[in-house]
Protein backbone atom coordinates (compact mmCIF):
# COMPACT_ATOMS: atom_id res chain seq x y z
CA UNK A 1 0.00 0.00 0.00
CA UNK A 2 2.86 2.38 0.89
CA UNK A 3 6.42 1.93 -0.29
CA UNK A 4 9.40 4.24 0.23
CA UNK A 5 12.64 3.54 -1.60
CA UNK A 6 15.73 5.41 -0.44
CA UNK A 7 13.74 8.55 0.30
CA UNK A 8 15.58 11.64 1.50
CA UNK A 9 13.98 14.96 2.40
CA UNK A 10 16.17 17.98 3.06
CA UNK A 11 14.87 21.35 4.25
CA UNK A 12 16.54 24.71 3.77
CA UNK A 13 19.88 25.04 5.50
CA UNK A 14 20.75 21.41 4.76
CA UNK A 15 18.48 20.15 7.54
CA UNK A 16 17.92 16.48 6.75
CA UNK A 17 14.41 15.53 7.94
CA UNK A 18 14.33 12.04 6.42
CA UNK A 19 17.46 10.25 5.25
CA UNK A 20 17.56 7.31 2.84
CA UNK A 21 14.35 5.78 4.18
CA UNK A 22 13.17 2.47 2.75
CA UNK A 23 9.90 1.06 4.08
CA UNK A 24 7.14 -1.19 2.80
CA UNK A 25 3.74 -0.99 4.49
CA UNK A 26 1.10 -3.53 3.45
CA UNK A 27 -2.60 -2.90 3.04
CA UNK A 28 -4.44 -3.02 6.34
CA UNK A 29 -1.33 -2.59 8.50
CA UNK A 30 -1.30 -0.40 11.62
CA UNK A 31 2.06 1.34 11.94
CA UNK A 32 3.35 3.55 14.72
CA UNK A 33 6.03 6.11 13.91
CA UNK A 34 8.02 6.89 17.04
CA UNK A 35 11.04 8.99 17.87
CA UNK A 36 12.00 12.17 19.61
CA UNK A 37 10.74 15.58 18.56
CA UNK A 38 12.53 16.58 15.36
CA UNK A 39 13.27 12.99 14.43
CA UNK A 40 11.32 13.30 11.16
CA UNK A 41 7.97 11.66 12.03
CA UNK A 42 5.82 14.53 10.81
CA UNK A 43 7.90 14.94 7.65
CA UNK A 44 7.48 11.21 7.01
CA UNK A 45 3.71 11.62 7.19
CA UNK A 46 3.73 14.80 5.11
CA UNK A 47 5.68 12.97 2.40
CA UNK A 48 2.94 10.35 2.17
CA UNK A 49 0.15 12.82 1.38
CA UNK A 50 2.44 14.89 -0.81
CA UNK A 51 2.53 17.97 1.40
CA UNK A 52 6.27 17.58 0.88
CA UNK A 53 8.26 16.17 -2.01
CA UNK A 54 11.43 14.15 -1.53
CA UNK A 55 14.80 15.36 -2.80
CA UNK A 56 15.76 11.80 -3.60
CA UNK A 57 14.06 8.41 -3.73
CA UNK A 58 10.64 7.15 -4.74
CA UNK A 59 7.36 6.96 -2.88
CA UNK A 60 4.57 4.63 -3.98
CA UNK A 61 1.08 4.98 -2.59
CA UNK A 62 -1.53 2.45 -3.69
CA UNK A 63 0.86 1.30 -6.41
CA UNK A 64 1.43 4.77 -7.86
CA UNK A 65 4.67 6.73 -7.77
CA UNK A 66 3.74 10.01 -6.12
CA UNK A 67 7.27 11.47 -6.00
CA UNK A 68 6.88 13.31 -9.28
CA UNK A 69 3.10 13.63 -9.21
CA UNK A 70 1.82 16.74 -11.01
CA UNK A 71 0.39 19.29 -8.59
CA UNK A 72 -3.04 19.06 -10.25
CA UNK A 73 -3.16 15.33 -9.45
CA UNK A 74 -2.32 15.76 -5.76
CA UNK A 75 -5.94 16.48 -4.68
CA UNK A 76 -7.03 13.17 -6.22
CA UNK A 77 -4.28 11.35 -4.29
CA UNK A 78 -5.45 12.98 -1.07
CA UNK A 79 -8.98 11.73 -1.55
CA UNK A 80 -7.58 8.29 -0.83
CA UNK A 81 -5.76 9.45 2.30
CA UNK A 82 -7.48 10.59 5.49
CA UNK A 83 -5.55 12.95 7.76
CA UNK A 84 -5.99 13.39 11.49
CA UNK A 85 -4.42 16.39 13.22
CA UNK A 86 -3.15 16.65 16.79
CA UNK A 87 -5.16 19.87 17.29
CA UNK A 88 -8.29 18.56 15.51
CA UNK A 89 -8.59 21.61 13.21
CA UNK A 90 -12.37 21.70 13.34
CA UNK A 91 -14.12 24.73 11.88
CA UNK A 92 -15.61 26.56 14.87
CA UNK A 93 -18.61 28.06 13.09
CA UNK A 94 -19.76 24.73 11.68
CA UNK A 95 -21.63 22.05 13.57
CA UNK A 96 -20.31 18.52 13.97
CA UNK A 97 -22.32 17.39 10.95
CA UNK A 98 -21.24 20.40 8.89
CA UNK A 99 -17.58 19.83 9.72
CA UNK A 100 -17.79 16.27 8.45
CA UNK A 101 -19.98 17.19 5.48
CA UNK A 102 -17.46 19.89 4.50
CA UNK A 103 -14.90 17.22 3.61
CA UNK A 104 -17.34 15.67 1.13
CA UNK A 105 -18.78 18.93 -0.14
CA UNK A 106 -15.40 20.33 -1.23
CA UNK A 107 -14.59 17.25 -3.30
CA UNK A 108 -17.89 17.62 -5.12
CA UNK A 109 -19.93 14.80 -3.57
CA UNK A 110 -23.64 15.11 -4.32
CA UNK A 111 -25.93 16.32 -1.55
CA UNK A 112 -27.80 13.01 -1.27
CA UNK A 113 -24.52 11.15 -0.71
CA UNK A 114 -23.48 13.64 1.98
CA UNK A 115 -26.85 13.29 3.71
CA UNK A 116 -26.40 9.53 3.83
CA UNK A 117 -22.72 9.27 4.74
CA UNK A 118 -22.43 11.93 7.45
CA UNK A 119 -24.90 10.44 9.96
CA UNK A 120 -23.45 6.97 9.30
CA UNK A 121 -19.87 7.98 10.08
CA UNK A 122 -20.96 9.97 13.16
CA UNK A 123 -22.77 6.85 14.34
CA UNK A 124 -19.53 4.89 13.84
CA UNK A 125 -17.48 7.32 15.96
CA UNK A 126 -20.20 7.50 18.62
CA UNK A 127 -21.23 11.10 18.09
CA UNK A 128 -24.71 10.69 16.60
CA UNK A 129 -26.35 12.46 19.57
CA UNK A 130 -24.09 15.49 19.09
CA UNK A 131 -24.60 15.93 15.37
CA UNK A 132 -25.84 19.54 15.74
CA UNK A 133 -23.38 20.66 18.41
CA UNK A 134 -20.58 23.12 17.72
CA UNK A 135 -16.94 22.18 18.42
CA UNK A 136 -16.72 24.40 21.51
CA UNK A 137 -19.58 22.39 23.02
CA UNK A 138 -17.54 19.16 22.80
CA UNK A 139 -14.77 17.66 24.93
CA UNK A 140 -11.28 17.19 23.48
CA UNK A 141 -11.93 13.50 22.88
CA UNK A 142 -15.19 14.24 21.14
CA UNK A 143 -13.52 16.85 18.97
CA UNK A 144 -10.90 14.32 17.94
CA UNK A 145 -13.68 11.87 17.08
CA UNK A 146 -15.18 14.48 14.78
CA UNK A 147 -11.75 14.95 13.22
CA UNK A 148 -11.51 11.17 12.68
CA UNK A 149 -15.02 11.11 11.22
CA UNK A 150 -14.04 13.87 8.80
CA UNK A 151 -10.88 11.99 7.80
CA UNK A 152 -12.70 8.69 7.33
CA UNK A 153 -16.04 9.78 5.85
CA UNK A 154 -14.74 9.36 2.30
CA UNK A 155 -13.58 5.84 3.18
CA UNK A 156 -9.90 6.42 2.30
CA UNK A 157 -7.45 3.57 1.78
CA UNK A 158 -4.96 5.12 4.17
CA UNK A 159 -5.37 7.06 7.39
CA UNK A 160 -2.48 9.27 8.51
CA UNK A 161 -2.53 10.53 12.08
CA UNK A 162 -0.01 13.03 13.40
CA UNK A 163 -0.01 12.65 17.19
CA UNK A 164 -3.81 12.30 17.41
CA UNK A 165 -3.71 11.75 21.17
CA UNK A 166 -1.15 14.47 21.87
CA UNK A 167 -3.75 16.87 23.27
CA UNK A 168 -5.78 14.26 25.15
CA UNK A 169 -5.66 12.68 28.59
CA UNK A 170 -4.70 8.96 28.79
CA UNK A 171 -8.24 7.70 29.32
CA UNK A 172 -9.61 9.64 26.36
CA UNK A 173 -6.62 8.53 24.30
CA UNK A 174 -7.57 4.90 24.85
CA UNK A 175 -11.01 5.61 23.40
CA UNK A 176 -9.49 7.27 20.36
CA UNK A 177 -7.10 4.35 19.82
CA UNK A 178 -9.98 1.89 20.03
CA UNK A 179 -11.72 3.86 17.34
CA UNK A 180 -8.61 3.89 15.12
CA UNK A 181 -8.20 0.16 15.73
CA UNK A 182 -11.78 -0.40 14.66
CA UNK A 183 -11.21 1.60 11.50
CA UNK A 184 -8.02 -0.36 10.83
CA UNK A 185 -10.00 -3.61 11.06
CA UNK A 186 -12.10 -2.47 8.10
CA UNK A 187 -8.94 -2.84 5.97
CA UNK A 188 -7.76 0.76 6.17
CA UNK A 189 -4.01 1.19 6.52
CA UNK A 190 -3.20 3.42 9.51
CA UNK A 191 0.10 5.27 9.96
CA UNK A 192 0.30 7.15 13.24
CA UNK A 193 3.06 9.34 14.60
CA UNK A 194 3.06 9.34 18.39
CA UNK A 195 4.98 10.06 21.56
CA UNK A 196 2.56 8.01 23.64
CA UNK A 197 4.55 5.14 25.06
CA UNK A 198 1.54 3.57 26.79
CA UNK A 199 -0.49 3.30 23.62
CA UNK A 200 2.36 1.79 21.59
CA UNK A 201 3.23 -0.71 24.28
CA UNK A 202 -0.40 -1.71 24.78
CA UNK A 203 -1.37 -2.15 21.15
CA UNK A 204 1.77 -4.03 20.07
CA UNK A 205 1.63 -3.17 16.37
CA UNK A 206 4.40 -2.52 13.90
CA UNK A 207 6.76 0.22 15.14
CA UNK A 208 9.08 2.30 12.95
CA UNK A 209 11.52 4.39 14.96
CA UNK A 210 13.18 7.45 13.49
CA UNK A 211 16.28 9.17 14.84
CA UNK A 212 17.43 12.39 13.15
CA UNK A 213 15.68 11.33 9.98
CA UNK A 214 17.08 7.81 9.86
CA UNK A 215 14.98 4.68 10.36
CA UNK A 216 16.79 2.99 13.22
CA UNK A 217 14.19 0.34 13.98
CA UNK A 218 11.36 -1.36 12.10
CA UNK A 219 9.75 -3.94 14.35
CA UNK A 220 6.58 -6.00 13.93
CA UNK A 221 4.46 -6.06 17.12
CA UNK A 222 6.95 -3.68 18.69
CA UNK A 223 7.10 -1.48 21.75
CA UNK A 224 8.00 2.18 22.16
CA UNK A 225 11.70 1.48 22.75
CA UNK B 1 -15.14 17.91 -10.75
CA UNK B 2 -17.70 20.64 -11.21
CA UNK B 3 -18.16 23.17 -8.45
CA UNK B 4 -21.75 23.40 -7.23
CA UNK B 5 -23.25 26.80 -8.08
CA UNK B 6 -24.96 26.89 -4.69
CA UNK B 7 -21.63 26.31 -2.94
CA UNK B 8 -19.81 28.89 -5.09
CA UNK B 9 -22.46 31.57 -4.54
CA UNK B 10 -22.72 30.87 -0.80
CA UNK B 11 -18.96 31.05 -0.29
CA UNK B 12 -18.66 34.17 -2.48
CA UNK B 13 -21.45 35.85 -0.51
CA UNK B 14 -19.78 34.96 2.76
CA UNK B 15 -16.47 36.36 1.54
CA UNK B 16 -18.12 39.64 0.52
CA UNK B 17 -20.07 39.94 3.77
CA UNK B 18 -17.08 39.01 5.94
CA UNK B 19 -15.31 42.24 5.10
CA UNK B 20 -18.22 44.40 4.07
CA UNK B 21 -16.55 47.81 4.56
CA UNK B 22 -13.52 46.93 2.45
CA UNK B 23 -15.76 45.34 -0.19
CA UNK B 24 -17.91 48.47 -0.29
CA UNK B 25 -14.85 50.73 -0.63
CA UNK B 26 -13.59 48.53 -3.45
CA UNK B 27 -16.90 48.65 -5.30
CA UNK B 28 -17.04 52.46 -5.03
CA UNK B 29 -13.44 52.82 -6.24
CA UNK B 30 -14.08 50.51 -9.19
CA UNK B 31 -17.31 52.34 -10.00
CA UNK B 32 -15.69 55.79 -9.97
CA UNK B 33 -12.63 54.65 -11.93
CA UNK B 34 -14.73 52.92 -14.58
CA UNK B 35 -17.03 55.95 -14.78
CA UNK B 36 -14.03 58.22 -15.37
CA UNK B 37 -12.62 55.78 -17.89
CA UNK B 38 -15.94 55.53 -19.76
CA UNK B 39 -16.41 59.29 -19.41
CA UNK B 40 -13.07 59.84 -21.14
CA UNK B 41 -14.30 57.88 -24.15
CA UNK B 42 -17.78 59.45 -24.25
CA UNK B 43 -16.31 62.95 -23.97
CA UNK B 44 -13.83 62.25 -26.74
CA UNK B 45 -16.53 60.84 -28.98
CA UNK B 46 -18.69 63.90 -28.36
CA UNK B 47 -15.84 66.32 -29.09
CA UNK B 48 -14.90 64.39 -32.22
CA UNK B 49 -18.50 64.50 -33.41
CA UNK B 50 -18.81 68.22 -32.63
CA UNK B 51 -15.61 69.16 -34.39
CA UNK B 52 -15.80 66.68 -37.26
CA UNK B 53 -16.95 69.37 -39.68
CA UNK B 54 -13.92 71.52 -38.82
CA UNK B 55 -11.47 68.78 -39.65
CA UNK B 56 -9.43 68.65 -42.86
CA UNK B 57 -8.06 72.16 -42.56
CA UNK B 58 -11.39 73.96 -42.93
CA UNK B 59 -11.31 77.17 -40.96
CA UNK B 60 -14.70 78.68 -41.80
CA UNK B 61 -17.93 77.79 -43.54
CA UNK B 62 -20.10 80.13 -45.60
CA UNK B 63 -23.64 78.81 -45.37
CA UNK B 64 -25.80 79.93 -48.31
CA UNK B 65 -29.55 80.32 -48.34
CA UNK B 66 -31.11 77.26 -49.98
CA UNK B 67 -32.90 79.59 -52.39
CA UNK B 68 -29.89 81.78 -53.18
CA UNK B 69 -29.68 82.69 -56.87
CA UNK B 70 -26.93 81.34 -59.17
CA UNK B 71 -25.59 84.91 -59.45
CA UNK B 72 -25.28 85.22 -55.68
CA UNK B 73 -23.51 81.84 -55.57
CA UNK B 74 -21.18 82.89 -58.35
CA UNK B 75 -20.38 86.15 -56.55
CA UNK B 76 -19.32 84.31 -53.42
CA UNK B 77 -17.28 81.78 -55.41
CA UNK B 78 -15.56 84.62 -57.22
CA UNK B 79 -14.73 86.34 -53.91
CA UNK B 80 -13.06 83.16 -52.73
CA UNK B 81 -10.60 83.19 -55.59
CA UNK B 82 -8.11 85.39 -53.79
CA UNK B 83 -4.56 84.89 -52.41
CA UNK B 84 -5.84 84.90 -48.81
CA UNK B 85 -7.74 81.66 -49.52
CA UNK B 86 -5.64 78.55 -49.73
CA UNK B 87 -8.51 76.37 -50.98
CA UNK B 88 -12.27 76.09 -50.91
CA UNK B 89 -14.89 73.52 -51.67
CA UNK B 90 -18.55 73.86 -52.54
CA UNK B 91 -20.87 71.42 -50.76
CA UNK B 92 -24.23 71.31 -52.52
CA UNK B 93 -27.54 70.39 -50.90
CA UNK B 94 -27.28 66.72 -51.82
CA UNK B 95 -23.82 66.44 -50.24
CA UNK B 96 -25.01 68.36 -47.18
CA UNK B 97 -27.90 65.94 -46.85
CA UNK B 98 -25.48 63.00 -46.99
CA UNK B 99 -23.49 64.58 -44.12
CA UNK B 100 -26.72 65.18 -42.22
CA UNK B 101 -27.75 61.53 -42.64
CA UNK B 102 -24.39 60.42 -41.30
CA UNK B 103 -24.53 62.66 -38.22
CA UNK B 104 -28.14 61.76 -37.41
CA UNK B 105 -27.94 58.12 -38.49
CA UNK B 106 -29.44 56.89 -35.20
CA UNK B 107 -32.23 59.51 -35.12
CA UNK B 108 -34.65 58.30 -37.82
CA UNK B 109 -37.32 60.83 -36.84
CA UNK B 110 -34.92 63.65 -37.83
CA UNK B 111 -34.22 62.00 -41.16
CA UNK B 112 -37.95 61.69 -41.82
CA UNK B 113 -38.75 65.38 -41.47
CA UNK B 114 -35.66 66.87 -43.10
CA UNK B 115 -35.17 66.81 -46.87
CA UNK B 116 -32.19 67.81 -48.99
CA UNK B 117 -34.07 70.90 -50.21
CA UNK B 118 -34.34 72.25 -46.67
CA UNK B 119 -30.59 72.12 -46.10
CA UNK B 120 -28.30 74.98 -47.08
CA UNK B 121 -25.37 74.49 -49.43
CA UNK B 122 -22.04 75.81 -48.19
CA UNK B 123 -18.50 76.81 -49.03
CA UNK B 124 -15.82 75.19 -46.85
CA UNK B 125 -12.90 77.57 -46.86
CA UNK B 126 -9.26 77.09 -45.83
CA UNK B 127 -7.51 80.46 -45.45
CA UNK B 128 -3.84 80.81 -46.37
CA UNK B 129 -3.09 82.26 -42.96
CA UNK B 130 -4.81 80.26 -40.20
CA UNK B 131 -4.34 83.06 -37.64
CA UNK B 132 -7.61 83.58 -35.75
CA UNK B 133 -7.68 87.35 -36.35
CA UNK B 134 -7.11 86.91 -40.10
CA UNK B 135 -9.86 84.29 -40.21
CA UNK B 136 -12.24 86.62 -38.36
CA UNK B 137 -11.51 89.42 -40.81
CA UNK B 138 -12.34 87.09 -43.71
CA UNK B 139 -15.54 85.96 -42.00
CA UNK B 140 -16.63 89.58 -41.78
CA UNK B 141 -16.10 89.92 -45.55
CA UNK B 142 -18.78 87.33 -46.22
CA UNK B 143 -21.25 88.02 -43.45
CA UNK B 144 -24.43 89.78 -44.61
CA UNK B 145 -23.74 89.42 -48.31
CA UNK B 146 -26.70 88.59 -50.57
CA UNK B 147 -27.55 84.88 -50.51
CA UNK B 148 -25.42 84.22 -47.42
CA UNK B 149 -27.35 82.80 -44.47
CA UNK B 150 -24.51 82.57 -41.96
CA UNK B 151 -20.74 82.35 -41.68
CA UNK B 152 -19.33 80.08 -38.99
CA UNK B 153 -15.64 79.98 -38.22
CA UNK B 154 -13.33 77.64 -36.36
CA UNK B 155 -11.94 80.59 -34.49
CA UNK B 156 -10.24 80.84 -31.13
CA UNK B 157 -13.30 79.52 -29.33
CA UNK B 158 -13.25 76.25 -31.24
CA UNK B 159 -9.58 75.80 -30.62
CA UNK B 160 -10.08 76.69 -26.99
CA UNK B 161 -12.88 74.14 -26.73
CA UNK B 162 -10.68 71.50 -28.30
CA UNK B 163 -7.83 72.35 -25.94
CA UNK B 164 -10.14 72.33 -22.94
CA UNK B 165 -11.70 69.08 -24.10
CA UNK B 166 -8.24 67.59 -24.47
CA UNK B 167 -7.28 68.74 -20.97
CA UNK B 168 -10.50 67.46 -19.42
CA UNK B 169 -10.30 64.09 -21.14
CA UNK B 170 -6.64 63.79 -20.16
CA UNK B 171 -7.61 64.35 -16.52
CA UNK B 172 -10.38 61.74 -16.92
CA UNK B 173 -7.93 59.24 -18.40
CA UNK B 174 -5.08 59.77 -15.92
CA UNK B 175 -7.47 59.83 -12.95
CA UNK B 176 -9.20 56.68 -14.13
CA UNK B 177 -5.92 54.83 -14.69
CA UNK B 178 -4.72 55.66 -11.16
CA UNK B 179 -8.07 54.63 -9.73
CA UNK B 180 -8.11 51.41 -11.77
CA UNK B 181 -4.70 50.53 -10.35
CA UNK B 182 -6.05 51.33 -6.87
CA UNK B 183 -9.14 49.23 -7.57
CA UNK B 184 -6.99 46.29 -8.70
CA UNK B 185 -4.94 46.54 -5.50
CA UNK B 186 -8.12 46.80 -3.42
CA UNK B 187 -9.51 43.64 -5.03
CA UNK B 188 -6.18 41.93 -4.36
CA UNK B 189 -6.25 43.11 -0.73
CA UNK B 190 -9.84 41.97 -0.35
CA UNK B 191 -9.15 38.51 -1.72
CA UNK B 192 -5.99 38.16 0.37
CA UNK B 193 -7.95 39.22 3.44
CA UNK B 194 -10.63 36.61 2.66
CA UNK B 195 -7.96 33.95 2.08
CA UNK B 196 -6.31 34.73 5.43
CA UNK B 197 -9.56 34.77 7.35
CA UNK B 198 -10.41 31.36 5.88
CA UNK B 199 -6.98 29.84 6.39
CA UNK B 200 -8.28 26.97 8.52
CA UNK B 201 -10.95 26.04 5.97
CA UNK B 202 -8.45 26.19 3.12
CA UNK B 203 -6.05 23.92 4.99
CA UNK B 204 -8.81 21.36 5.49
CA UNK B 205 -9.92 21.66 1.87
CA UNK B 206 -6.40 20.93 0.66
CA UNK B 207 -5.95 17.99 3.03
CA UNK B 208 -9.20 16.30 2.03
CA UNK B 209 -8.48 16.68 -1.68
CA UNK B 210 -10.30 19.76 -2.96
CA UNK B 211 -8.81 20.85 -6.28
CA UNK B 212 -7.02 24.16 -6.62
CA UNK B 213 -9.79 25.53 -8.83
CA UNK B 214 -12.46 24.47 -6.38
CA UNK B 215 -10.66 26.46 -3.69
CA UNK B 216 -9.90 29.40 -5.96
CA UNK B 217 -13.26 29.95 -7.61
CA UNK B 218 -15.16 31.55 -4.68
CA UNK B 219 -12.28 34.01 -4.17
CA UNK B 220 -12.16 34.87 -7.85
CA UNK B 221 -15.93 35.25 -7.93
CA UNK B 222 -15.62 37.64 -5.01
CA UNK B 223 -13.34 39.88 -7.07
CA UNK B 224 -15.60 39.54 -10.09
CA UNK B 225 -18.71 40.41 -8.06
CA UNK B 226 -17.04 43.56 -6.75
CA UNK B 227 -15.97 44.56 -10.26
CA UNK B 228 -19.45 43.88 -11.70
CA UNK B 229 -21.14 45.93 -8.99
CA UNK B 230 -18.63 48.71 -9.67
CA UNK B 231 -19.34 48.45 -13.41
CA UNK B 232 -23.07 48.68 -12.69
CA UNK B 233 -22.48 51.91 -10.78
CA UNK B 234 -20.30 53.20 -13.62
CA UNK B 235 -23.04 52.39 -16.16
CA UNK B 236 -25.56 54.42 -14.17
CA UNK B 237 -23.06 57.29 -13.98
CA UNK B 238 -22.32 57.10 -17.73
CA UNK B 239 -26.03 57.07 -18.54
CA UNK B 240 -26.48 60.34 -16.65
CA UNK B 241 -23.29 61.78 -18.14
CA UNK B 242 -24.61 61.04 -21.61
CA UNK B 243 -28.26 62.01 -21.19
CA UNK B 244 -27.91 64.98 -18.85
CA UNK B 245 -24.52 66.49 -19.61
CA UNK B 246 -23.40 65.59 -23.13
CA UNK B 247 -26.84 65.69 -24.76
CA UNK B 248 -27.60 68.87 -22.80
CA UNK B 249 -24.51 70.57 -24.18
CA UNK B 250 -25.29 69.56 -27.74
CA UNK B 251 -29.07 70.04 -27.88
CA UNK B 252 -30.98 72.50 -30.10
CA UNK B 253 -30.51 75.46 -27.77
CA UNK B 254 -26.77 75.02 -27.56
CA UNK B 255 -24.22 77.38 -29.05
CA UNK B 256 -23.55 76.84 -32.73
CA UNK B 257 -20.07 75.68 -31.85
CA UNK B 258 -21.45 72.95 -29.60
CA UNK B 259 -23.94 71.60 -32.12
CA UNK B 260 -23.16 67.97 -32.81
CA UNK B 261 -21.65 67.53 -29.34
CA UNK B 262 -23.25 64.14 -28.90
CA UNK B 263 -22.52 60.44 -28.67
CA UNK B 264 -24.09 57.96 -31.07
CA UNK B 265 -25.82 54.84 -29.77
CA UNK B 266 -23.04 52.67 -31.13
CA UNK B 267 -20.40 54.76 -29.38
CA UNK B 268 -22.35 54.62 -26.11
CA UNK B 269 -22.81 50.85 -26.41
CA UNK B 270 -19.17 50.19 -27.27
CA UNK B 271 -18.08 52.35 -24.29
CA UNK B 272 -20.40 50.38 -21.99
CA UNK B 273 -18.94 47.07 -23.20
CA UNK B 274 -15.43 48.47 -22.84
CA UNK B 275 -16.21 49.40 -19.22
CA UNK B 276 -17.48 45.87 -18.62
CA UNK B 277 -14.35 44.40 -20.19
CA UNK B 278 -12.10 46.59 -18.04
CA UNK B 279 -14.06 45.50 -14.95
CA UNK B 280 -13.50 41.84 -15.81
CA UNK B 281 -9.80 42.51 -16.48
CA UNK B 282 -9.34 44.41 -13.20
CA UNK B 283 -11.04 41.67 -11.18
CA UNK B 284 -9.16 38.97 -13.08
CA UNK B 285 -5.75 40.54 -12.47
CA UNK B 286 -6.44 41.38 -8.80
CA UNK B 287 -7.89 38.03 -7.84
CA UNK B 288 -5.52 35.89 -9.92
CA UNK B 289 -2.47 37.55 -8.37
CA UNK B 290 -4.02 37.06 -4.93
CA UNK B 291 -4.87 33.38 -5.36
CA UNK B 292 -1.63 32.43 -7.08
CA UNK B 293 0.56 34.28 -4.58
CA UNK B 294 -1.34 33.65 -1.36
CA UNK B 295 -3.54 30.61 -1.93
CA UNK B 296 -1.38 28.21 -3.89
CA UNK B 297 1.72 29.01 -1.83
Amino acid sequence: MIKLENVTKVYKGDVVAVRDATVDIAKGEFVFLVGQSGSGKSTFIRLLNREESPERGTIFVAGKDISGLGSWKVPYLRRNIGYIFQDFKLLPKKTVAENVAFALEVIGKPRHVIKKQVPAILELVGLAPKIDNYPHELSGGEQQRVSIARAFVNRPLILLADEPTGNLDPQTSVGIMKLLDRINRTGTTVVMATHDRGIVDTMRRRVIELDRGVIVRDQARGVYE
Amino acid sequence: MAISPVYALRETGQNLARNFMLSFATIITIGVSLWLFGGFFLFNYAVDNATARWEGGIEFVVWMDPDASPEQDAAIASSLDQPAVSSWKYIDQAATYEEFKEVFSDTPEMLEVVTAEALPPSYRVVPTDPDADVVQEMVRQFEGRPGVRDVVSADKTIRQIQRTADDVSRVFLIGSIFLLVAATLLILTNVVSAIRSRGAEIEIMKVVGATNWFIRIPFMLEGLAQAMLGALGAWVGLYFLNTKVIEGLGDGDALELMRGFRVTDNEYLSTSFLVLGIAVAVSGIGSMVAVTRYLDA
